[in-house]
């Protein structure tokens, strides 16, 4: 039973939940109320507003969750990887060994966020001499000491070289606390020159054959290290398999993406949308599970499109939204302020392309990893953005900066002149702080100034080149 | 002859020199600064300041820019759509420990050779590569040799002066050992031309820098050349002098750094630390803390903004010396 699907609060759920129950919902063992995580510290929850399906339910709860999984993988005598920055590529070959459980502990960096500072993160990083000029992401580091959120991994991963200085920093300093770190290099993306052989990306971007052969050296180094830790092989059949599997998840998600960036009537809030998305780059530790949550959730987005239902007013304006919000709270904003989201970038969209499967694993692999938007040139990035927005019919694009990130100092600029010169469509920038209450009013003013400037436009009717 | 100009210690001016063309690891200005679209916030100074210096170049010059922080690497992109000099991304491996990333750094300098081959150079025979590789070989221990001669500023100044110009100009050096304050080691990223006045004020506070850590002085210069190796082949030994051991905080992981200051601190008897850093570098900034515990002499952290503020500096420096003597 669920109701006409919209937006509801924390204390709706709350009786939401007992009438669902009473109508006969059956959960997966981590079901139960929203209310819980705020009981156990998650305090943003009271601010947000959520979808009222059930598959928004399983969807939060699978993510709140994530915590208690990692810790019952350690029971069950699990191995796990913390695989950190590349955002996608690792996690596909871990998950294709049977006793490895992977995740990104770069995911901490919603946690001062979702706590509302309570937890203490940024205390200990600024202790440890990554203060707020560095990017949230620097609440890891806290995560690590306290070893309160999630379980220190018994093998770290890190990707190095064309990344954002943030991380790679945060992440020495890691391991000059003493976490032991493998490193890995993945080399800036380059245009190939004339005279070299050329391999297409997923997502449309190009590479020098030399570049992908040097990332899939880098892949088979650590395929041995995964193969030592785990002890068992890790042997081409069970990579295409980890493949094939990565790639039903993120099959789910384009479907997703595509009706709910398409329709008519918007089918599924930007919040949840925004957590179906970051299932790709891990699966919340439980790939399997990853793929009955985002089932529920096709199911119920693809009812709703057919029964022409929407979460969000007709007219709501189409916005592409460039790099995560630190503060989930500006997803609702959005809405609140007439917008709805058409299309994503959230710095990793290789992990939603489909990795090819005709091709040796390891060879995909290394496609898919130079296939980041990081590591290529912010006009690829803003390419794809252009690309992606008209494919979507985006009306505005929204890019938010990450406060102290190192690639946001100058990309927000180069991808908001090729909005503008290529579509022709509004782009505003804004930076968005872990906990944004304090300046919320200004940013409802620009975005709403955003809204109110794309439905002039439609006055105009202003069609993209 | 084209100049090809460019800033990080890991282009080995061999390479450039060994193809006919003139190089110049060049001294940007602090000062001249390029007003990058709003929001400007967040950009290093020093990248700034790169942009600037490249967007002023003719086509006469051509620059090398390198991937060892995100933020160049990003000045590089912008530089590329704008500057009338041709620029070529060398791309240099964060990684430095496996074979692939040696592999990458040496096929990065062959991408380089064909870029100066495409300005008018001329891909150089092994006679000719190992000759210049002498040549500048015997500078550099010119130059390393007059270190006791010199004032801290002098010698980073003539370490400059070689990368810029490639020449020894070792004329301040004295016979007579040099009055000595407290040895300090000045650690850090690139100084710009306005930069080597901390030089002079640590000395007026009492000090004297004994070690030149920032990516300017001494600790970027490559190792000496082994004759052998240079003899049977001396294309890899130039990528190994320069990508196997200048040490740098970039570098990951980056234990060179410490292992190379552990060893030049008891050397030269350093008693304390100074790590200048600009502003929005991370890679500098996360190493202060973790310098300061892993130090056992002390560590004054200096940040250098885009206004740079001389009597605050200077004030730092005469506490952290006053605090040393």
């Amino acid at each position: 039973m669920n109701d006409y699907p919209r937006r509801i609060t924390l204390q709706e759920w709350d009786a939401h939940y007992v009438q669902l129950r009473e109508a006969g919902m059956r959960e997966p063992p981590y079901g139960g109320t929203l209310r819980r995580h705020v009981e156990e510290g998650d305090l943003r929850l009271r601010t947000l507003l959520f979808d009222n399906s059930s598959a928004a339910l399983r969807l939060w709860n699978f993510l709140l969750t994530e915590e208690d999984r990692l810790r019952e993988a350690r029971t069950a005598g699990k191995k796990i990887v913390g695989t950190m920055k590349d955002l996608g590529t690792v996690p596909v070959m871990a998950y294709a060994l049977p006793n490895v459980v992977a995740f990104y502990p770069d995911g901490a960096w919603w946690i001062p966020c979702v706590m509302e500072l309570s937890e203490g993160l940024f205390g200990i990083a600024d202790s440890l001499g990554i203060d707020e000029a560095f990017c949230p992401v620097r609440a890891m580091l806290g995560a690590f000491i306290t070893e309160a959120h999630f379980p220190v991994p018994d093998l770290l991963i890190c990707s190095a070289g064309a990344t954002c200085d943030d991380f790679s920093a945060i992440a020495q300093r890691l391991n000059g606390l003493g976490y032991p770190i493998v490193w890995w290099e993945i080399p800036h993306r380059r245009i190939p020159d004339p005279d070299e052989e050329r391999v297409e990306l997923p997502g449309g971007f190009a590479a020098p054959a030399s570049q992908v052969a040097f990332v899939r050296e880098e892949l088979e180094r650590l395929r041995t290290v995964l193969e030592q830790f785990a002890g068992v092989p890790l042997n081409d059949g069970a990579l295409s398999a980890g493949i094939a599997r990565a790639n039903e998840v993120r099959r789910l998600l384009a479907e997703l993406r595509q009706l709910t960036f398409t329709a008519e009537l918007c089918p599924l809030p930007a919040l949840e949308m925004l957590i179906a998305e970051m299932l790709a780059i891990h699966f919340c530790s439980d790939q399997a599970e990853t793929i009955e949550v985002l089932r529920e959730l096709l199911r119920e987005v693809r009812g709703r499109v057919e029964a022409r239902q929407g979460v969000l007013e007709a007219d709501a304006v189409r916005v592409f939204w460039v790099n995560p919000v630190a503060d989930l709270q500006v997803m609702n904003l959005l809405e609140d302020c007439g917008g709805r989201i058409c299309g994503t970038e959230y710095l990793f969209s290789h992990a939603l392309d489909e990795i090819p499967e005709n091709l040796p694993p390891m060879e995909a692999l290394a496609r898919m990893a130079l296939a980041d938007p990081m590591v290529g040139s912010a006009a690829d990035r803003a390419a794809r953005i252009c690309a992606d927005t008209r494919r979507f019919g985006a009306e505005a694009v929204l890019i938010s900066r990450i406060p102290g990130a190192s690639h946001c100092a100058t990309e927000g600029i180069i991808i908001a002149e090729a909005v503008r010169s290529r579509l022709r469509i509004p782009v505003l920038e804004i930076e968005v702080p872990p906990l944004s209450d304090s300046i919320k009013p200004m940013l409802r003013t620009r975005l709403e100034a955003l809204i109110e400037t794309s439905k002039e436009l439609r006055k105009t009717c202003c069609v993209p080149e | 002859m084209k100049t090809v100009v460019y800033v990080s210690p890991f282009v080995p001016q061999e390479w450039i020199a060994a193809h006919g063309l003139q190089p110049s690891r060049v001294l940007l200005e602090h000062t001249k600064r390029v007003a990058i679209a709003q929001p400007a916030a967040g950009v290093c100074p020093f990248a700034r300041a790169f942009i600037a210096f490249g967007l002023s170049l003719t086509d006469e010059s051509a620059i090398v820019a390198t991937t060892e922080c995100d933020q160049m690497r990003r000045a590089a992109e912008l530089l590329a759509g704008e500057s009338s000099a041709p620029l070529f991304l060398l791309n240099v491996p964060t990684t430095w420990q496996t074979t692939t990333a040696h592999r990458l750094y040496i096929s990065e300098l062959e991408r380089l050779s064909a870029f100066m081959v495409r300005l008018g150079g001329k891909a150089p025979t092994k006679e000719e590569l190992t000759d210049v590789m002498l040549r500048y070989d015997a500078l550099r221990a010119e130059i390393r040799g007059a270190r006791g001669s010199l004032s801290g500023r002098a010698y980073s100044e003539a370490i400059s002066r070689f990368h810029r110009e490639g020449a020894a100009d070792l004329s301040a050096a004295r016979a007579a050992p040099l009055a000595r304050g407290v040895p300090l080691a000045l650690l850090g990223g690139p100084l710009t031309g306005e930069h080597f006045r901390i030089f002079d004020l640590i000395e007026e506070a009492g000090g004297q820098v004994v070690l030149d850590g920032t990516e300017t002085g001494e600790r970027t210069l490559p190792r000496a050349f082994e004759r052998r190796r240079l003899h049977e082949d001396p294309f890899p030994e130039l990528a190994d002098a320069y990508f196997g051991t200048i040490p740098d905080a970039f570098r990951r992981p980056n234990s060179q750094l410490y292992h190379w200051l552990k060893g030049e601190t008891a050397r030269r008897g350093i008693r304390g630390i100074i790590l200048r850093r600009y502003l929005w570098c991370d890679t500098w900034h996360a190493e202060v803390q973790r310098m300061k515990e892993w130090s056992p002499a002390p560590v004054l952290d200096l940040d250098v903004g885009d206004d740079d503020c001389e009597s605050r500096a200077a004030s730092r420096i005469q506490s952290f010396v006053g605090m040393l003597r």
